[in-house]
């Protein structure tokens, strides 16, 4: 029974980390329909700048993740104004070129610049052994999750109370209609696209703090993401958790019981089960199929 | 129609001289790879350009012919010439499966779904240890017997012509295909689903072939690979591939047989001129795929035609207007 | 279309065939992982071979010429390395090669070098088949999983007291034939297999793995990982609060892992060829130069490059030409001295003679505490 309930603690932890990763792709692939492939990189950014302002700049953990999101937030209104905007009305395909060559060109210019050593950030608390009954756990693992679930609540606070969350709400449910109500759709798209970089990057600075920030991560974060993303429905902030939960969990306890060898291929089936009997998510209430 | 037959008969013979002309070996293997890809981008073109949909998993049956032809060679001992068609067969079973699952969706879902599958075949591959050697590969897929003797020089030519053998089977196939009712009926598919419905067109049927088309020419070039590199590893699963076919098919441009091998040509040469700049090569390449997607979306062929449409529509305009108004000057009906 | 460029093409590669005949340089090309995955440790190759052209060319260069080395990136992907391959060969006429740092990357242009007769040595590939393939032109200076095991099996076993050992690899032809070798060879001396674990490479987080690990019950753990999985995997041991003793193989310990692992790297064994803190006057001098040059103490794999460009290098002044079965032959006659010992070469292609070393790290630093030389393989 220990090992169960370590395994499912495990996959819990790891689980809202997915979950945070993917909920700025809950945003931008599940309302503004852009495949971002970027998405990742904006993850590893996020990782090494933080690791840039910390080690670097000598800023402390938490105004760092103030600087990171300032930064981010910034790239990513660009990205999207200079670069999405044009191929927005083209249907999906121009812009999962766009965001593939993004990310290539991303991920290889980082290497350039920061080189292929992974790099430390000091997180704010240490790694000290939590015991939870029989369950071993760290201090900064908590403090992670805690961090993960704050970050999750702001961000669906600013979806569902401010101007620009209604906004964005009425934006992707009929452009046009929004855009005859006196939205400026453009900033709309924009404003999105740039919080769900800045989430991409928090969770990147953050789980940098745990594990380490690498410039070569951002292919297999993508890919994860997607997978939560399916999973929890397109655009549903609960289906982004619960989803990353539920892979969590699944990998973990896949990896304890059969083989930790072969773990990512949960998610994969997961999203091949997903997308062939459940298209629009596990917690969806349309019927209809893709 | 003849445009396109033309051009493709015209690069078939000046790909076939092309070894008789030049005898430097490094240039043969950038020939080779050049053929290698076009093969690639032209079935990856059948499910892009004719299904209409954005297959992300088209390594999965570059990889299964790889394999399947190093398998092939390696435990049965079977020579070239039977490995590539067999691997080519194997390919687009596995075509058939993963289609008739994938098929069913559409947009960025097939996208995902698609990339899935890519993923989950090279985990296996990575893991299978008695069937696929696992991380370690497999080495030493036969060469075809009649080189064992022959010089290096020789020993490229003849691959050069057996890719170029490949090659004109793929392209022969995809026009077949094409111009037939199955490949206008595919077409028709694309540009409006719920129209082709209407008419009668299944649309799942036609996506059905072109995808399995593909995915036969895609095991082909696998097999050959095995065979030319001689060593399989699971990284024929992986996105790299994938983005540069992606690459080709859109710089080419999509929809058309002539895009793949234009976008094959350049793009091989591109990677290749780039590793001059060596580190700064992928960098570049990313900036090179954001400026086609933003400049170029319909690809060379896409842009060429579209200045021909634009051409034939200012020649027809005036005709009309000409003709409006000649008749209007005799004071008759239109 | 295609005969427009072809033309142009045709004549680059003439008039850099012609330029290669009145060449003044001797060039060695280079195929190692510069970006991907292992790009790190391919960098500290690259870095090892730069260093050691450069003081070859200061005390003269080879035959009365500079040397020039020709750097492709493999990416240690096989077909990318077989192209590399290809152009060092034709484009570039190289007369040697070193590369292509993983195992599958080399065993892949193995073939190409041997058609080609061009000279190819590895400082890095482990896989012990790749010198029973019969390749004449190919020549391994390093250690294979199966002389390091072999020569460290009875060591680890007695001095360390181990009764049972969890092994723990990265699930690729080195991580797995590193788990292979040297539970056979522990169990050959007494010590039971508790578990056998393989990880993806680029996981991050190893808790289930190492939840499983604590299960089984072992009083150590051996881990086959690189520098970026294993530093992550060490820290979480300790978070984890395992009080197995750690040893492994891999790019253990270079002051990078240690600095990446912080206090969790202390009292890890790891069973290397090469460590910056071996004391000999060799490696004191090349430590020095190295860190001169590149701001740190060089691993495992900067010692690598530098030993196998050394050893190429000195086989062409030993042939008097570039002459590739010249070249070859005095491959064969190798006796050279490097820092981390002596390197001759069996029929077959195989190093030995060189030292390995077992370390612990004790206060952030590497510290030697067995080492042997590795015997010629029967």
């Amino acid at each position: 029974m220990d090992l169960f309930l370590q395994f499912l603690v495990n996959g819990l932890v790891t689980g809202s980390f997915y979950a945070l990763s993917a909920l700025g792709l809950t945003l931008i692939f599940g309302l503004m329909r852009v495949v971002n492939f970027a998405h990742g990189e904006m993850y590893m950014l996020g990782g090494i700048l933080g690791w840039f302002v910390t080690a670097r700049l000598g800023l402390d953990f938490f105004s760092g993740l103030v600087a990171v999101a300032v930064i981010m937030a910034t790239f990513g209104w660009l990205v999207d104004r200079v670069l999405i905007e044009r191929v927005r009305d083209q249907g999906e395909e121009p812009g999962i070129l766009l965001t593939i060559g993004l990310s290539i060109f991303l991920a290889n210019t980082a290497l350039l610049l920061v080189g292929t050593a992974p790099q430390k950030i000091e997180g704010p608390v240490g790694n000290q052994l939590v015991m939870l009954g029989p369950i071993v756990t760290t201090e900064l693992r908590l403090f992670a999750v805690a961090t993960c679930a704050l970050l999750i609540l702001a961000a669906h606070l600013v979806v569902r109370k401010t101007k620009l969350g209604s906004a964005m709400r009425a934006t992707f449910q009929d452009p046009m209609a929004a855009r005859l109500a006196g939205i400026k759709i453009e900033r709309v798209y924009a404003s999105t696209f740039a919080l769900g970089c800045t989430l991409a990057a928090l969770a990147g600075m953050l789980l940098g703090s745990i594990y380490s920030a690498q410039v070569s991560i951002g292919g297999l974060i993508s890919l994860k993401a997607f997978v939560v993303v399916i999973l929890g429905g397109m655009g549903s902030f609960a289906g982004a958790i619960l989803g990353g939960l539920i892979l969590g969990v699944a990998e973990s306890m896949w990896g304890g019981y059969v083989s930790t060898g072969l773990v990512d291929i949960v998610g994969f089936s997961i999203v091949i089960a997903t997308l062939l009997f459940k298209p629009y998510g596990l917690f969806s209430t349309r019927s209809e199929r893709a | 129609m003849k445009l396109e037959r033309n051009t493709i008969f015209a690069f078939l013979l000046i790909a076939a001289v092309f070894p008789l002309v030049v005898s430097d070996q490094y240039i043969l293997h950038i020939g080779i790879l050049v053929l290698f890809y076009a093969v690639l981008a032209t079935s990856l073109n059948l499910v892009m350009g004719y299904v209409g949909e954005f297959s992300l998993g088209h390594t999965a049956f570059l990889g299964i012919g790889a394999y399947a032809a190093a398998i092939l060679s390696l435990r049965l001992g079977l020579p070239m010439w039977a490995t590539v068609p067999l691997a080519g067969v194997i390919a687009a079973g596995f075509g058939v499966v993963i289609g008739g699952i994938t098929l069913r969706l559409q947009g960025p879902f097939f996208v995902i779904v698609t990339l899935a599958f890519a993923e989950v075949l090279r985990l296996v591959a990575n893991n299978w240890v008695s069937l696929t050697n696992g991380p370690m590969g497999l080495a030493g897929v036969l060469q075809p017997a009649v080189m064992a003797d022959a010089s290096n020089l020789f020993g490229k030519q003849l691959y050069f012509y057996i890719a170029l053998g490949i090659a004109a089977v793929a392209l022969y196939l995809s026009y077949r295909f094409v111009y037939s009712g199955v490949g206008r009926a595919a077409v028709t598919v694309r540009e409006n689903r719920y129209v082709a419905q209407s008419v009668g067109i299944f649309p799942f049927a036609y996506a059905m072939r072109a995808f399995v088309l593909g995915s036969f020419l895609a095991g082909m070039a696998g097999g050959f690979y095995a065979h030319y590199i001689s060593f399989v590893g699971s990284e024929v699963f992986t996105f790299s591939f994938m983005a540069t076919m992606i690459i080709m098919v859109l710089v080419g441009g999509k929809g058309t047989l002539i895009g793949p091998l234009v976008g094959a040509l350049l793009i091989t040469l591109l990677e290749e001129y780039l590793r001059e700049a060596k580190e700064l090569r992928l960098s570049i390449f990313g900036l090179i795929v954001m400026a086609i997607v933003l400049f170029l979306p319909r690809g060379l062929m896409g842009f060429l035609a579209s200045r021909r449409e634009l051409r034939t529509e200012v020649q027809e305009s005036t005709q009309a207007g000409l003709a409006a108004v000649a008749p209007a000057a005799q004071g008759g009906k239109a | 279309m295609r005969n427009i460029l072809s033309v142009p093409l045709a004549a680059v590669a003439l008039f850099g065939s012609a330029a290669a005949y009145s060449q003044e340089t001797i060039k060695i090309g280079l195929v190692q992982p510069l970006t991907g995955s292992v790009a790190y440790n391919g960098q500290a190759d690259l870095n090892g071979s730069k260093l050691a052209v450069e003081e070859r060319n200061k005390a003269g260069g080879v035959l009365g010429k500079k040397v020039e080395l020709v750097v492709e990136d493999g990416q240690c992907k096989p077909a990318n390395s077989v192209n590399a391959t290809e152009k060092l060969i034709q484009k570039d006429k190289v007369v040697a090669l070193s590369g292509a740092f993983c195992s599958s990357a080399t065993a892949a242009i193995m073939p190409v070098a041997e058609r080609y007769k061009m000279p190819l040595i590895t400082g890095v590939s482990s896989k012990a088949d790749l010198t029973e393939k019969g390749n004449k032109y190919f020549f391994r200076a390093a250690e294979t999983d199966a002389l390091l095991s072999r020569a460290f099996a009875k060591i680890l076993a007695n001095d360390l007291k181990l009764k049972s050992v969890a092994y723990v690899g990265v699930n690729d032809d080195w991580g797995r034939g590193g788990v292979e070798e040297f539970s056979n060879d522990l169990s050959a001396a007494g010590v039971k297999t508790a578990a056998k674990e393989y990880f993806d490479h680029g996981v991050t987080d190893f808790y289930t793995l190492l939840t499983k690990v604590r299960a089984s019950g072992a009083d150590a753990i051996f881990v086959a990982a690189e520098t970026q999985d294993g530093s992550i995997l060490v820290k979480q041991i300790k978070e984890l609060g395992l009080k197995m003793r750690v040893f492994g193989v891999g790019s253990w310990a270079t002051p990078d892992f240690i600095k990446l692992a912080g206090p969790a790297a202390e009292g890890i064994y790891a069973a290397v060829p090469y460590v910056s803190t071996y004391e000999s006057p060799r490696n004191v001098e090349f430590v020095k130069n190295y860190t001169a040059a590149y701001k740190e103490p060089p691993g495992k794999y900067g010692n690598a490059g530098y030993n196998a460009l050394n050893i190429m290098m000195d086989a062409i002044a030993r042939a008097g030409s570039t002459d590739s079965e010249k070249i070859r032959e005095a491959l064969h006659k190798t006796d050279y001295n490097a820092p981390n010992g002596n390197y001759k070469f069996t029929d077959k292609g195989q190093a030995y003679g060189f030292s390995l070393v077992l370390v612990q790290i004790k206060d952030q630093s590497p510290k030697v505490v067995a080492s042997t030389s590795v015997d010629a393989p029967k």
